[in-house]
């Protein structure tokens, strides 16, 4: 029973989160320190950064969202689960904080802070990295939609320099373009992804 | 032509119209930006414009897992929550207080208590060295006074009489320095 190792383990894990988040209740805030490290990371890159788009605001809205974690650490209810879900709820509370405060009204803004559902139910901290996972491809899936609505040599133009991150001499060689065309080109595919991705999420909103 | 550049809401042309000179110097200027937000170097100024395309251009690669947080920038940000969480200053120094050890609510209150007594100690020290003193009565035309009292209130058909009032004024001192120099020969 291969299984029976990897399931020891993570309940392992989960009780060594109960007992640290324990520990932080009892007013060693030290100990909230791992499970920090531990979810920074899936917070950041499929909570906070798919709904904000900026990294800078994104770093300081996983500082205030672990901040208040270890804040109100006290107020969380251990009921057998991982605390990410907690900690996700918390970080999509600031994001929607950020976006009230710039009073952002771009398409993307208000497209990507759209709430994705994520049908997981973390008992484990494996449970927790498989609903950041759930989460990626979530956002992966409507990127796609949205690239499969787009001109092929828009989609080419995005797939090279944002998805590979080819240079800019590669991307236009691969087009057989000068870079300055490759420049114009994948300037307009970003407007065009911008505009279709808004008016996806436009659509998926309006009553059925 | 007011919104020719309007980039965000214009219509986008087909990959193979051909571009402007405007809109190939935003191109280039957007290719530029792209380049150093891959290589990590988010330039902190730009137009709006650029800024929303940015976004989309960092949420198709946080999508697609390109954009990682750095272990440093990781272990700084964490470090960084916990002294927020307490109140601290923000820095990526080891060592953090525990919760209830920094939460003594007391500390800031007798700090804050503390800087009120000596503010208020300043205030009554200024008060003694600024408190009248008894001084030694004088005549009144020794001091200085206003001269609302010896003019009264100038009737309109009188305002232009400002040489009388002032040869009044002026008399009225100089009795003032008169009595003053002529009493006790001269000598205060």
């Amino acid at each position: 029973m291969a299984s029976e190792p990897a399931g020891d383990q993570e309940h392992a894990e989960l009780a060594q989160e109960q007992r640290l988040i324990e520990e932080a209740q009892h007013g060693n805030l030290d100990a909230m320190r791992p499970i920090l490290e531990r979810y920074a990371q899936p917070l950041y890159g499929t909570v906070i950064l798919p709904r904000l788009g900026d990294t800078a605001s994104a770093e300081e809205v996983l500082r205030d969202t672990l901040a208040t974690a270890v804040e109100k650490i006290k107020r969380f209810t251990w009921q057998g689960k991982s605390i990410y879900p907690w900690l996700r709820q918390i970080a999509i509370n600031k994001v929607y904080d950020v976006h009230r405060q710039s009073k952002r009204s771009r398409r993307l803004a208000d497209a990507m802070v759209h709430e994705i559902p994520v049908e997981s139910d973390p008992t484990t901290h494996a449970d927790a990295q498989l609903m950041a996972d759930q989460e990626r491809r979530a956002h992966r899936e409507r990127i796609d939609d949205t690239m499969g609505a787009l001109q092929d040599r828009y989609r080419l133009a995005i797939e090279l320099r944002l998805v590979q991150e080819l240079s800019r001499e590669e991307c236009a060689k691969r087009l057989g373009v000068t870079i300055g065309t490759f420049d114009v080109l994948l300037f307009r595919a970003v407007r065009a992804f911008r505009k279709q991705f808004g008016e996806r999420n436009e659509e998926a909103k309006e009553p059925s | 032509m007011a919104n020719e550049d309007d980039y965000l809401t214009n219509p986008v042309p087909d990959p193979d119209d051909d571009a402007t000179p405007s809109e190939r110097a935003h191109a280039k200027t957007f290719a530029e930006l792209v380049d150093k937000t891959l290589s990590g170097r988010v330039p902190p100024a730009m137009s709006a414009d650029d800024r929303a395309l940015l976004e989309v251009a960092t949420v198709i690669r946080a999508a697609s897992g390109n954009v990682q947080l750095a272990p440093g920038k990781q272990r700084s940000l964490v470090e960084d929550a916990l002294r927020q969480a307490i109140g601290g200053p923000q820095s990526s120094l080891p060592g953090v207080t525990p919760i209830e050890k920094a939460r003594r609510r007391w500390v800031p209150w007798s700090v804050a208590g503390g800087s009120m007594v000596i503010a208020a100690a300043a205030i009554l020290m200024m008060w003694l060295r600024t408190a009248p003193v008894e001084k030694p009565s004088m005549p009144t035309a020794w001091m200085s006074r206003p001269s609302d009292p010896l003019i009264g209130p100038i009737a309109r058909e009188r305002a232009g009489d400002a040489s009388a009032r002032i040869d009044y004024i002026f008399a009225d001192r100089m009795d003032g320095y008169r009595e003053r120099r002529l009493s006790r020969g001269g000598k205060r």
